[in-house]
């Protein structure tokens, strides 16, 4: 993989990194690829995420996994504890009472659906990590970042078409 | 669709007023910037009376401390606990605390599935709430067990000697329960947090930055983030709804399967949950009043999101009353002498007090709230607030004590049973408990979303400019003010 | 383990309990027959019971508190029905002796968080005291009210010296925060168990008794083997129509005392108390 440069843009306002967007995603530079645009936002601008190309969030297919897996496991579980344990009736109930056990079993579908959500979601989210050298602070405040990778050559062209669009600021990390 | 109303002159009127009046939940000019100043600000230096508070609630945790280990030491006999009555304040006030902790998710999950966006501010401390009111709940299953040293035998842990809980006891539901929902609303509380917890990261300096810089786990605000982080708050908001329905209502069993007078009542579970929702929700708004003076949250903690608060409070306290009388008529009208003798027993004993007490605090005293006086000043509405609660505890009490003090078996029946100092003791000590807790994590961490409200502000910006598409301020209404700073 | 096997196991983990001629092919069923119309309230009985089982004496104070940790007790009722109460207070109280009535569905016995309380094999409702923790769940359940907790290390003051040397080496002392109460002088039934089955047979009818039974001056307690069908027990429970897997007896015979009480709370309990019988023409 050849070597890569990167720079970033901040605007104040959403419409103009909208259209910085669309420029980017029109501009034919050589080598260019939606794929390397991240947006960096204090918020969430799903109207900004449509312009980038479709990036698939896979965690509902986790949590299904989570809930098919946990309250299975639950039940054999709690059944087979209860089978195994020294024979013991309890106040005339069956050793294994299948009504009281839906209570724990509904208990843990949830949890294994929660933990199952929250590990997809931080392996999803690449959390956690560490932040990329050009992490200016502004975007957690009101700045919405535009970060691109391109190869060195094409990063004076890019800039370019960042620039046009009011940018607060454009810096750029071309050591890399 | 506005330009083609624009040729119609009436019609534009009416678009107009449609707009206008409607009220804002938030000030029209809050800038982002100020939004962080404002809440990275309630983290440094907060009003005097944030010590007081704090003080005051470690003096009254030392104070349960000691009881604690008053007890400890001698046996649960200094609680003055006897044959019928084993449970006295320690179950009662466990209700009462987890049933605190039901509000916050409630406001949280629930609102968040159905957009309504007067959560976003004050979301995040109901949340925490919810977290510290069930530490304190545990806390009271810990003091009430004789041998506490003990506990871990309810915990379905592996052993050689294959030794397990008993999975058909509704205490072990609830050590279940309480366990998957405290793990649960961390992790939801975390889990919204991440993006707040960033910002600190970026504003603080020294030991706090180093908190908040590993508590952040290095997120950054990508569009991957973001698209993630929505999906899977939207997902985690939809376990908490039915977890939270679920966590009262096997609370409730703890009564409901029991033979006991009083106990053995069907309507139990949806009772307990909207006893728990009462009693949170207006939790909640004492915590409004208390922080938005505290930490200065005037702008975020504003009238129009207190009176939906106030609504929805009024709503759930009216369906309570209801859950509350229907137990009392299908008691009444059932032919179950003993239960009869029971609820009889509740309005015209020894506790009579405490019942109808239980009455005018929980039943009567929310129709205050329709007052509107009461609902614009915050002192009247502190006090209230605090009386439901009040009513929502002696609701608890009620429930237990009557119970055990004429059960089925009348050699039992014992007179004006009364708890001693040590478990009077205990309960203030989790009030001070809950209240240190509550107090250090909105010192700590950021009590008010910041993100969110950016995103309600942004809305609203949005709004506006959809409603005024010709105003020369146009340009500048999806940006927020100070933006170009 | 064959098919047959496993279905068969299956059943058993599955069955409710009891069922009829549950211990038809057990050895043992403990059970007993108090006849109120026998007592006379002397609490031997309740003596006895503390000797045998070191129950903790608690003193004065404690004891008007509630705390008593009396497995057996004598208790006094004035009056049978409203007519009793103003027309013959000289007639005194009637006693009742209530100890744990070792249900069959013991209330407390699903509701122990730790299993700490279960069913034995024969019929007993046991208590583990090694496991308790001391939710007190069991007592809040129990509808007799008769299962006690330590809410004191008794232990520490309850036997100063030299009163330790009087307590029975077959029997636990408690220490403070778990729950006790009536075992049907279990260790004297293990005991008898063991030695019988040593020498190859069951028990003999009264070869055992509890402590209870044995004190009683009157013989108002029968104590015995319900899964014997010609012990006393058994012979006493048929008479009087009481069956213990039935909530509801079918009594076809006039003027028969033995009923089982709070019988309609399903708890299926082992003990049958015969009515006492008065004169009110007198």
């Amino acid at each position: 993989m050849s070597k890569q440069a990167v720079t970033l843009a901040l605007y104040a306002d959403p419409d103009e990194a909208a259209g910085a967007l669309k420029e980017l995603r029109n501009c034919g530079v050589p080598g260019f690829k939606m794929d390397d645009v991240i947006i960096k936002s204090p918020i969430d601008h799903p109207e900004l995420s449509e312009l980038l190309n479709h990036r698939p969030v896979y965690i509902q297919l986790f949590t299904l996994l989570g809930v098919l897996f946990g309250p299975t496991t639950g039940l054999v579980l709690i059944a087979s504890a209860q089978a195994s344990f020294i024979y013991q009736s309890r106040g005339g109930r069956p050793i294994v009472p299948f009504p009281p056990d839906m209570v724990l079993t509904y208990e843990l579908f949830i949890l294994s659906g929660v933990l199952m959500t929250v590990i997809s979601t931080f392996i999803a989210m690449k959390l956690p990590g560490n932040r990329s050298p050009l992490y200016n602070a502004s975007v957690s405040e009101d700045k919405i970042g535009i970060l691109v990778k391109a190869k060195p050559e094409n990063i004076p062209q890019i800039d370019e078409i960042l620039g046009r669009h009011n940018p607060t600021e454009i810096k750029g990390d071309h050591t890399r | 669709m506005s330009h083609s109303v624009h040729s119609h002159p009436q019609l534009d009127v009416q678009i107009e007023r449609k707009f206008v009046p409607k009220a804002k939940d938030l000030g029209p000019d809050v800038s982002w910037a100020q939004i962080n100043k404002d809440v990275l600000r309630s983290l440094e230096k907060p009003r005097p009376a944030f010590w007081i508070i704090f003080f005051s609630a470690l003096a009254l945790f030392s104070f349960g401390v000691y009881c604690e280990v008053y007890q400890y030491q001698n046996g649960m006999g200094v609680a003055d606990l006897n044959n019928p009555q084993v449970w006295g304040l320690y179950i009662a006030t466990f209700i009462f605390w987890i049933g605190m902790g039901h509000s916050g998710t409630l406001l949280s999950a629930l609102l968040h599935i159905i957009h309504a966006d007067w959560r976003k501010p004050i979301y995040r401390y109901s949340e925490a709430m919810t977290t510290f009111t069930l530490l304190t709940a545990a806390l009271f299953v810990m003091v009430h067990l004789g041998r506490v040293w003990q506990f871990y035998y309810v915990v379905a842990y592996p052993n050689e000697r294959w030794v397990w809980p008993n999975f058909t006891s509704p205490l072990v539901w609830d050590a279940t329960a309480i366990g998957t929902y405290l793990t649960s609303s961390l992790l939801f509380l975390y889990m919204g947090m991440i993006p707040d917890l960033a910002i600190c990261r970026d504003n603080a300096r020294g030991a706090r930055r180093a908190l908040y810089k590993f508590l952040s786990l290095g997120w950054q605000g990508t569009d991957r983030q973001w698209g993630n982080f929505k999906v899977a708050y939207m997902t985690m908001a939809c376990f908490l709804m039915p977890l939270a329905v679920s966590v009262h209502s096997i609370v409730s069993t703890d009564f409901a399967v029991s033979q006991n007078p009083g106990w053995h009542v069907t309507s139990f579970p949806p009772y307990f949950v909207l006893g728990a929702l009462y009693s949170g929700c207006s939790g909640i708004i004492t915590l409004f009043i208390v922080l938005r003076y505290v930490f200065r949250f005037e702008a975020y903690m504003t009238q129009p999101i207190l009176n939906k608060l106030i609504k929805m409070t009024f709503a759930i306290a009216m369906v309570w009353t209801y859950l509350d009388l229907i137990e009392y008529a299908t008691t009444w009208y059932g032919s179950d002498e003993v239960a009869k003798a029971d609820l009889v027993y509740r309005a015209t004993g020894d506790y009579a007090l405490q019942f109808w007490g239980m009455i005018f605090c929980a039943m009567v005293m929310p129709f205050t709230l329709l007052i509107r006086y009461v609902r614009h000043n915050y002192t009247v509405l502190l006090i209230i607030s605090l009386i439901l609660n009040l009513g929502m505890w002696l609701e608890r009490f009620q429930i237990i004590t009557p119970t055990f003090a004429k059960s089925h078996y009348p050699w039992t029946w014992t007179s004006h049973w009364w708890p001693s100092w040590v478990q009077w003791g205990m309960v203030a000590g989790s009030f001070g408990w809950f209240t240190m807790l509550f107090m250090l994590y909105c010192k700590i961490f950021p009590s008010v979303s910041m993100y969110e409200v950016k995103e309600m502000v942004h809305e609203q910006n949005l709004e506006g400019k959809l409603a005024q598409p010709v105003s020369e301020h146009a340009h500048e209404a999806g940006l927020p003010e100070g933006g170009q700073a | 383990m064959s098919l047959s096997n496993l279905i068969q196991n299956w059943q058993m983990f599955r069955t409710r309990r009891p069922y009829e001629d549950q211990y038809k092919d057990a050895p043992y069923k403990w059970a007993m027959v108090i006849d109120l119309d026998t007592c006379i309230g002397c609490n031997a009985c309740t003596v006895a019971c503390y000797a045998e089982n070191n129950l903790a004496v608690v003193g004065k104070e404690r004891f008007g508190k509630g705390q008593a940790m009396h497995w057996i007790r004598i208790e006094r009722y004035w009056g049978e029905g409203e007519e009793m109460k103003t027309d013959f207070p000289e007639r005194g109280a009637q006693y009742l002796p209530m100890l744990c009535q070792q249900c069959e569905a013991a209330p407390c016995e699903p509701v122990c968080p730790v299993g700490a309380t279960h069913h034995s094999a024969d019929g007993l409702n046991t208590q583990v005291y090694n496991r308790c923790v001391g939710s007190r769940y069991c007592s809040a359940n129990c509808p007799y009210k008769v299962r006690y907790f330590n809410w004191w290390n008794y232990p520490e003051r309850a036997w100063p010296n030299p009163l330790e040397l009087q307590l029975n080496p077959d029997v636990t002392v408690r220490s403070k925060g778990v729950m006790e109460k009536c075992t049907f002088c279990m260790q004297r039934l293990r005991a008898g168990m063991d030695k019988a089955k040593t020498d190859g047979r069951i028990l003999a009818d009264g070869e055992v008794l509890t402590a209870c039974a044995q004190a009683c001056p009157t013989s108002a307690i029968t104590f015995g083997n319900l899964a014997d069908k010609k012990s006393k027990v058994a012979r006493m429970w048929k008479k009087q129509q009481v069956d213990l897997a039935k909530n509801v007896q079918d009594k076809t015979e006039e003027g028969i005392r033995g009923y089982r009480v709070l019988e309609e709370l399903n708890t299926y309990p082992s003990i049958v108390y015969l009515e006492r019988l008065r004169n009110f023409a007198a």
